[in-house]
């Protein structure tokens, strides 16, 4: 059994022992959102233990204590700093006007099973200076505020009820939405998403027979703009298709939420 | 559970595909140090027992542990499904791994005692493990695959070969067949030469070739006719086998292989012709190659028969290139360039799927080194050529050097299968 720490995602544990499920909710009744698996798949993969520990109100070592049982070795070295929990409400928040607020819904979204990132970020990007990014969403998105925190954001998260939670953004004085350094090669698949908002080109080859993934994939690439990528839905990693991209001078990078659905995210340089 | 909605699809593991190949890799060297340290048996008959050592190092140890492997991984692609059973295909390594140096060993001192009759049990163990795993996963598969249907059938023929062979070993000590078992080495050799390594060979290649050249060529009507050839002449060669009439009827299921070899040479040509990527890479080219080699071993059998028919006596050392260039040449050929083109992916995907997602992840097929392939390509043709020339000139000096070429090519191939086996993930 593999050794675990605070900055373990939750999708690891779930594919490591599929136990962990119910050891988890068993922790506080909001994880069981963890049993939508649609949620399970957009948020196990971006969510850390110690992300999930402030969703659910609840600390690390509630987790370690239920976890341990299960076979996973504990590594308390990994503590990580109480980064988005700003349990009072920010000066940012106050002076603030309703027309400044641009209001986002995305619990539809989730419902039908599909990734909010991307109007996320569309919104995000269209954010004004002064202006205040409400998100409306049944959870608390700490992945989220920790990915926009990187960006220059502030936020808050004001919980409603159980199942409906308004988030805040703000971006702090002076800080634009960060361009991300391309010259830096180890970008992950959220920075990357990010850079490429707005500019996406979808393709979904899960219903094709083999070699039509392939074949349908580099159409697309040859139809590409230049500044867009191309996002691709698959059923595995296509390894083939890789040393074609590199040949055509594409960059990918790669996501797998689950057996069966891989993203990935192809651009040139 | 709640955490594996679908497996569908899930690859199978690397831990079941892995060991074979690198069962693979020594074989051959093992095999090529047996052809350097035996090239004098190569001037004689080909009943003897340092050949029948190399032929099943090769056709075993080699050919078939590593198209075990690799259709492990593929089967499940092919048909769109996931492979039935994980402990099958360990049992079919197993069994194989242990039965078939036990069986080499015994053909090598010429003991057809114990070691050798468990080593043939255990490898027809491991082969109906293999049969029995593919013919569930592609009941259980939706989707009808004709490329499956090749590699089930010639399972099949493999099964029958093996079992054939297990009466072979056992006929020297106690009698169970009606004649003497180098009788029926002709109908053994061809159940497993073409019954088995032609039939899956088409059938794998005519689905990886055009994938490989990223082809839109597809023509599954033509390979059902490849198909139905292939398994006639087998059919009609067993019957002649058993039922002998004039030697002259041999040329019928020669024939027969040579339209469908023909009709499989027009198809690899098509995808060729189709393709959209420009420049072939030399793991193709070399596999490419091995599709022509196939006509070499086609003609020298018709020239076999020929002797046969003049003067009914057979060419020993016509039969002994024959066998040499369908394993050595054909067969070798293809897996040299196919390994390549399969392992790196196998292990990229060991090594970076769970790390995917994090950055940049570097190409598979920087995982081994090109450039040894190509000193390996080369020596390894030039090694062929040279042996083959040797065994018809009955040339010793000749014989070693090609032998010590072969062996090159092994020890080159294997540099490259452990670079592939040992990559560690580049700092993220």
């Amino acid at each position: 059994m593999i050794t675990i720490n605070a900055d373990t995602k939750i999708a690891t544990l779930l594919k490591e022992n599929p136990a962990s499920l119910e050891a988890i909710i068993s922790i506080s009744p909001k994880f069981n959102k963890l049993r939508n698996p649609l949620l399970r798949k957009l948020m196990a993969a971006r969510t850390s233990i110690n992300m999930a520990s402030k969703v659910g109100g609840c600390t690390v070592k509630d987790f370690f204590n239920k976890l341990e049982p299960l076979g996973f070795t504990i590594d308390n070295k990994v503590e990580r700093i109480e980064s988005t929990a700003i349990k009072q409400v920010p000066p940012f928040m106050q002076n603030i006007n309703a027309a400044d607020i641009i209001e986002l819904d995305v619990r539809a979204e989730i419902e039908t099973g599909k990734d909010p990132l991307n109007i996320i970020m569309k919104a995000v990007k269209q954010l004004k200076a002064g202006q205040l990014f409400k998100l409306i969403n049944s959870f608390e998105p700490v992945p989220l505020m920790l990915l926009l925190e990187k960006q220059g954001f502030e936020s808050y998260a004001e919980t409603i009820d159980d199942n409906l939670v308004y988030t805040y953004f703000h971006k702090s004085q002076g800080a634009a939405i960060k361009e991300i350094d391309t010259s830096n090669a180890s970008e992950g698949w959220d920075e990357m998403l990010l850079q490429f908002t707005g500019n996406l080109e979808t393709v979904d080859v899960r219903h094709l027979e083999m070699p039509l993934p392939m074949l349908t994939i580099l159409d697309a690439l040859d139809k590409l703009p230049e500044a867009k990528a191309l996002y691709v839905i698959h059923k595995r990693i296509p390894v083939f298709l890789l040393p074609e991209l590199a040949e055509r001078k594409f960059e990918y990078r790669i996501k797998e939420v689950a057996d069966g659905e891989v993203y990935l995210l192809i651009f040139k340089k | 559970m709640f955490a594996t909605t679908n497996t569908s699809v899930k690859n199978t593991s690397y831990k079941v595909v892995l060991p074979f190949y690198l069962y693979a890799a020594i074989s051959f060297l093992i095999a090529t140090i047996f052809l350097l340290t035996s090239t004098r048996a190569f001037l004689g008959h080909y009943f003897q027992p340092q050949i029948l050592a190399i032929t099943h190092t090769m056709a075993l140890g080699w050919g078939t542990m590593i198209i075990l492997g690799a259709s492990h991984q593929l089967v499940p692609v092919l048909i769109e499904s996931k492979l039935y059973s994980n402990v099958l295909a360990y049992l079919s390594f197993i069994f194989a791994a242990i039965g078939i140096p036990m069986l080499v060993y015994g053909f090598y001192v010429f003991d057809m005692g114990w070691p050798s009759q468990w080593g043939s049990c255990f490898v027809a163990v491991a082969i109906l493990s293999y049969l029995i795993n593919i013919a569930i996963s592609i009941t259980k598969s939706k989707s009808e695959n004709i490329h499956a249907v090749f590699v089930f059938t010639a399972t099949v023929w493999l099964f029958l070969t093996v079992i054939l062979g297990l009466a072979q070993v056992h006929n020297f000590t106690q009698i169970i067949l009606p004649a003497d078992s180098l009788h029926y080495l002709t109908l053994h050799a061809h159940a497993g030469i073409v019954g088995w390594f032609l039939l899956l060979v088409l059938g794998i290649a005519s689905r990886l070739i055009p994938m490989f050249l990223i082809s839109k060529y597809n023509n599954v009507k033509l390979l059902w006719w490849i198909y139905a050839l292939v398994n006639l002449a087998m059919l009609v060669f067993v019957a002649l086998f058993l039922y002998p009439g004039n030697n002259e009827f041999l040329f019928i299921p020669v024939l027969l292989i040579f339209i469908s070899l023909s009709l499989f040479i027009y198809y690899c040509y098509w995808a060729y012709k189709k393709r959209i990527r420009k420049q072939v890479d030399e793991q193709v080219k070399l596999s490419l190659l091995s599709v022509f080699m196939l006509l070499l071993p086609v003609m020298l059998l018709m020239i076999v028969i020929i002797f046969l028919i003049r003067s009914s006596q057979q060419n020993l050392n016509l039969i002994l290139t024959y066998g040499f260039i369908i394993f050595f040449g054909w067969l070798t050929a293809i897996i040299l360039g196919m390994t390549f083109k399969t392992l790196p992916f196998i292990v990229w995907n060991k090594v970076y799927h769970q790390r995917s997602g994090l950055g940049k992840t570097p190409n598979p097929k920087d995982l081994f080194n090109n450039n040894i392939f190509k000193i390996m390509a080369v020596a390894y043709l030039a090694g062929i050529i040279i042996f083959s020339i040797a065994i018809l000139l009955y040339n010793v000096l000749l014989l070693k050097t090609g032998a010590v070429l072969l062996l090159f090519t092994a020890v080159l191939y294997n540099w490259n299968v452990l670079k592939v086996f040992m990559h560690k993930p580049s700092k993220l």
